[in-house]
Order: C-alpha cells, then sequence, then structure tokens
C-alpha cells in the first residue's frame, strides 16, 4: 500500500481518508479485516491518533498490535446538514466515537444501528467497508448478542 | 508569579481600533485589512509611521504583501495562523514587543472573505491525525461545528440537561446584537424561534452556531504612557495566559469531558489555570464582563466553567434568568458576540472589550465597566483595565 493524499473518489464523490506514510500498517490491517494500532514496548500501552512516539512514556519503540476490536461508544453526534452531495441521500447520519477495550478512543461510524438506539454506553465491534479498491474504512456495529 | 509579569501590569495598552463586519462582495481579505488598520489609525490618532510592528493573522495575504500594500516598512514583524484561539496570543505577542521595546506600536490586523482568495481552510479537516476540531472528512465528522458538538454532547451526558439549556445563551447575545449598530443580525430571537431553528449536527441547532460574513480588524497595542496620548482613553493589559494545548484540550470543549483523548473528569481550575487574575492583581469577582468565543453556544458554557464562574455542570443554570445578559449580574459578550453581531475571528470579541471600557456602547455599556476579562474555554485570557 501506498500513501495517498487523494481527498475525494473521482466515481462516486465520496470524501477519502488521506493516508500518511506511518498510517499504512493501520490500513493494509483494515483491508485484511483487523485492527492494529501501535503499542508501546517499553510502557505497554496502545495509542491513538497513530503518531511516531508513544505519547504516555514518549518511547519511540512500539510493534503495531492487533486490538480486540472491542469497545464502548463513548460519544455520538447526528449530521443533519449535508456537507457535500455525497451526504445529501444519507442525512441524518451518526459519527461516534468508540473507545476501544486497550483505551484509545476513534472517530468512526456505527453500522447497523437505528439513530434512536445509539446509546452511550453501549458495547460495539470493529467492522468494515471498503469504499475503494485500495481503501478499507475501519467501522463499528453494536456487539453480537452472546458474545 | 514572575518579575517580568508583575512588572508588565498595566505597562501596555490597546490604543486605537478598527472594525469592518458585513458583506463586501467586491473586496479581499487584504483591502479588508488596510481599511482596518486605516480605520485604527485615525481611532488612535496615530499616522502610519508612528506603527513599527505588525502581526497578521489573514485568511488572504501575508503580513509582507500587507505592509507592501501600506506602505510601512517596520522592525517587529509575526504572521500567525488565523482560528480564534489564535487571537488572544497574537494580542499578547504585541504587548510583549511592546513592553520589551522590540516595536513602540504593533498593529495586529486581519482581513476575511468567506469564501475567497488564498485560505486553505478545506484542506484543514485532513490533517494527519485528524483536522482542527476532530474532522474527519471520510467517517463525515465535518465542519469546526462538529467539535462543539462532541463536546455539548459529553457535557449533557456528564451533567444531564440538553439542547434546550443553550437557548438562554443565543437569545441573550442576539439582545446584546440588537443594541448594537455593527451587528449582522438584528432580527428578535426568542426562546421559541431557537426552539424551531433546525439541527446542524445533533444536539446543536442553527441557532447555537455563528454568523458567516466578511470582515475586517485591527488593533493597535503601544506602552501605556504613549497611550495616554491618544485620542480616545487607554485600555490596558493587566493580565494574561496562554492557549492550554495538548491530549487534555481538545479544540472546542472542556478538560474532563473525555471528547477524543481526553480523560473524564470534572474540570475545576487550579491556581496555575488562573494566572491572568493574579497577574491582573484580581479575582473573577473583579470582573464587570466577561468576553468569551462563542463560535458555538456550547463554548460559553465551557468559558464560565474553566475560569471558575461557576462549578462543573453548573453553568446551564448559571446562563439561565438573565444573569450574563446586560445589566444582569456576569454580561457576556455584549456585542452580541459570533453567534450575532457577526464572525471576524474573534478580533470583534477583543474590539469591544475595548469599545466597553472606553464607555462608548451606548445603551449597551455595561455600567461604570472597569475590568473584562476575555476568557476561552482553553484557557486563553485577557485581562483589560480602564
Amino acid at each position: 500500500m501506498q500513501p495517498s493524499l487523494k481527498v475525494k473518489d473521482d466515481r462516486t464523490g465520496r470524501y477519502l481518508p488521506v493516508i500518511y506514510p506511518e498510517e499504512i500498517p493501520f490500513w493494509e490491517a483494515a483491508k485484511q479485516r483487523q485492527l492494529k494500532l501501535q503499542r508501546c514496548n517499553s510502557c505497554g500501552k496502545a495509542w491513538y491518533p497513530i503518531g511516531p512516539a508513544c505519547p504516555f512514556c514518549f518511547s519511540m519503540d512500539f510493534a503495531w498490535s492487533p486490538m480486540s476490536g472491542r469497545g464502548t461508544l463513548h460519544n455520538y453526534v447526528v449530521y443533519h446538514k449535508a456537507w457535500t452531495p455525497w451526504f445529501e441521500k444519507r442525512v441524518p447520519y451518526a459519527v461516534v466515537q468508540v473507545q476501544l477495550e486497550e483505551g484509545p478512543r476513534l472517530t468512526t461510524n456505527l453500522l447497523d444501528c437505528a439513530l434512536d438506539a445509539i446509546r452511550i454506553g453501549m458495547p460495539v465491534e470493529a467492522a468494515y467497508e471498503d469504499v475503494t479498491d485500495e481503501i478499507t474504512l475501519l467501522q463499528f456495529r453494536p456487539a453480537s448478542a452472546g458474545k | 508569579m514572575t518579575e517580568v509579569a508583575r512588572a508588565l501590569r498595566d505597562r501596555t495598552a490597546v490604543c486605537g481600533t478598527g472594525l469592518l463586519i458585513g458583506e463586501y462582495p467586491e473586496r479581499t481579505p487584504l483591502s479588508l485589512a488596510v481599511e482596518a488598520y486605516q480605520l485604527a489609525l485615525d481611532d488612535a490618532g496615530m499616522k502610519r509611521g508612528d506603527v513599527d510592528g505588525i502581526i497578521m493573522l489573514s485568511f488572504g495575504s501575508d503580513y509582507d504583501r500587507f505592509l507592501e500594500a501600506v506602505g510601512t516598512d517596520v522592525r517587529y514583524s509575526y504572521q500567525g495562523w488565523s482560528h480564534g484561539r489564535f487571537v488572544a496570543p497574537m494580542l499578547q505577542h504585541a504587548a510583549l514587543a511592546v513592553a520589551t521595546g522590540m516595536a513602540k506600536a504593533v498593529a495586529i490586523v486581519h482581513g476575511r472573505r468567506r469564501k475567497a482568495y488564498g485560505q486553505t481552510a478545506d484542506f484543514e479537516m485532513w490533517r494527519q491525525g485528524l483536522g482542527p476540531h476532530g474532522e474527519s472528512p471520510a467517517y463525515g465528522a465535518l465542519g469546526p461545528v462538529f467539535g462543539a458538538a462532541i463536546a455539548a454532547q459529553r457535557y449533557f451526558h456528564m451533567y444531564g440537561g440538553s439542547n434546550a439549556d443553550l437557548a438562554p445563551i443565543a437569545v441573550a447575545f442576539r439582545k446584546h446584537a440588537r443594541l448594537n449598530p455593527l451587528s449582522v443580525r438584528s432580527d428578535p430571537m426568542s426562546i421559541e424561534d431557537y426552539l424551531k431553528s433546525r439541527w446542524i449536527i445533533e444536539p446543536l441547532r442553527l441557532f447555537d452556531c455563528c454568523q458567516n460574513n466578511d470582515g475586517g480588524a485591527c488593533l493597535i497595542i503601544t506602552s501605556a504612557e504613549r497611550a495616554r496620548d491618544c485620542r480616545k482613553p487607554p485600555v490596558y493589559v493587566s493580565g494574561m495566559q496562554g492557549v492550554h494545548a495538548g491530549r487534555q484540550f481538545h479544540n472546542l470543549t472542556l478538560p474532563g469531558l473525555g471528547v477524543a483523548q481526553q480523560e473524564v473528569y470534572k474540570y475545576t481550575p487550579t491556581k496555575e489555570d488562573l494566572y491572568a487574575y493574579e497577574m491582573a492583581g484580581i479575582t473573577s469577582k473583579d470582573v464587570d464582563a466577561l468576553i468569551t468565543y462563542d463560535a458555538f453556544s456550547p463554548l460559553v458554557l465551557f468559558g464560565l466553567e474553566r475560569f471558575g464562574f461557576c462549578g462543573p455542570g453548573e453553568a446551564r443554570e448559571f446562563v439561565k434568568g438573565g444573569r450574563i445578559e446586560i445589566g444582569g449580574e456576569l454580561p457576556i459578550n455584549t456585542s452580541g458576540g459570533l453567534l450575532s453581531e457577526g464572525h471576524v475571528i474573534g478580533w470583534n470579541l477583543f474590539i469591544e472589550a475595548v469599545r466597553q471600557l472606553r464607555h462608548e456602547c451606548g445603551e449597551r455599556q455595561v455600567k461604570d465597566a472597569n475590568i473584562i476579562q476575555y476568557g476561552s474555554f482553553l484557557g486563553e485570557s485577557v485581562i483589560f483595565r480602564r
């Protein structure tokens, strides 16, 4: 996978993530339906946003590590205004922040969940959405019952 | 407090202001900045040659293009990045440059057209590690209002309450704007009007969001001594403190709300968090009016709690019953603020502090105003004294 500065899919008009060089392992894992973040080899903590050093102990010795994919819905908002034509067919939609079991919080969407069923504190699990041939977005959905 | 801080109190002053707010379809950011500069020079009773420092926060031309345009050479120049939180630091830099003799008078200048000419704002959303207000375009997390909406949601989750608790803020500021001839919005707004306004990002409505207009602004800072010889009464810079930043200080929120990577706890300010009061030799009880960054209404709640005007979770009650209106216990944003006077990136908020302390506000004058604080949710503050 290569870094990408493309901000919009020419075909669909959907906004894309810019892929910075040091984020490539994250996006490669997402394409494989895995959630990987950096975990510090000194203090053991995982962090986000992706960056060159551990923000807790400032070590630069880390490993890209699989996360459980389990977390809690920590925050959400509901967009009623469509910022671009692509969003016009999608409003109202939610943007959420998920707190992973491992600690970091990610800004994402919640798939397979009605807007009025969203609750702060609900258990969620990682999901994946292919948005282009190259890019798969990490998403979340309500945790499966019985797990 | 340091020796230098003690020596700085009331040693520099705002001596001139210029402000343009509204629609200027035929103009550029450069021409709005130049006109604001002319207005400020005239307000101070100064000439171009009296100014030997420039700080620019422009959405258009750079500081050196501006200086070429106004035909002035200076010995102190600096350019910052145009976001509301960086206005206070620019004023602070100007005061420090004057106090240390690097310049005799510094003009801080800004010009902005909404949709145009040299601004990069749209691309900020794709910065590494999320945009300046937490934006993440691929997930539809778009617009600066996102930062305020996620913060408000956490605030209501932690302390109770809902969107309706923000209505008294929007309504109070609209009342203030109606007493201000420069305001972009002078139509009345009731609580019912507020509650009928459309959702933008729930839990925030259209009337929780600032105006979006063109504008130009300039403040000139000089020594206290020189300011006393200017046309209008000096407005002294008494105390100041910086923008707090880091994992605990996400933009458009208060520490402790758990936005992005913030820890979750009930924030109350420490002594160090209130350094500006110490520098000014006052407490929050001495503040006659508070001016706070109000690009979105929840920021007013956060500003109040940031400086301990009320305890954690108490601001949504504090703002009710006219307390924050002119004539109330703590008038806030007496010009109408960014919500109703207009959005000039916060420059107009500072200019209102100056107008109030010169006692030139007419119907909206805060009686006997002597000390006004600019203080916002990220902790940046300037305390002004008449």
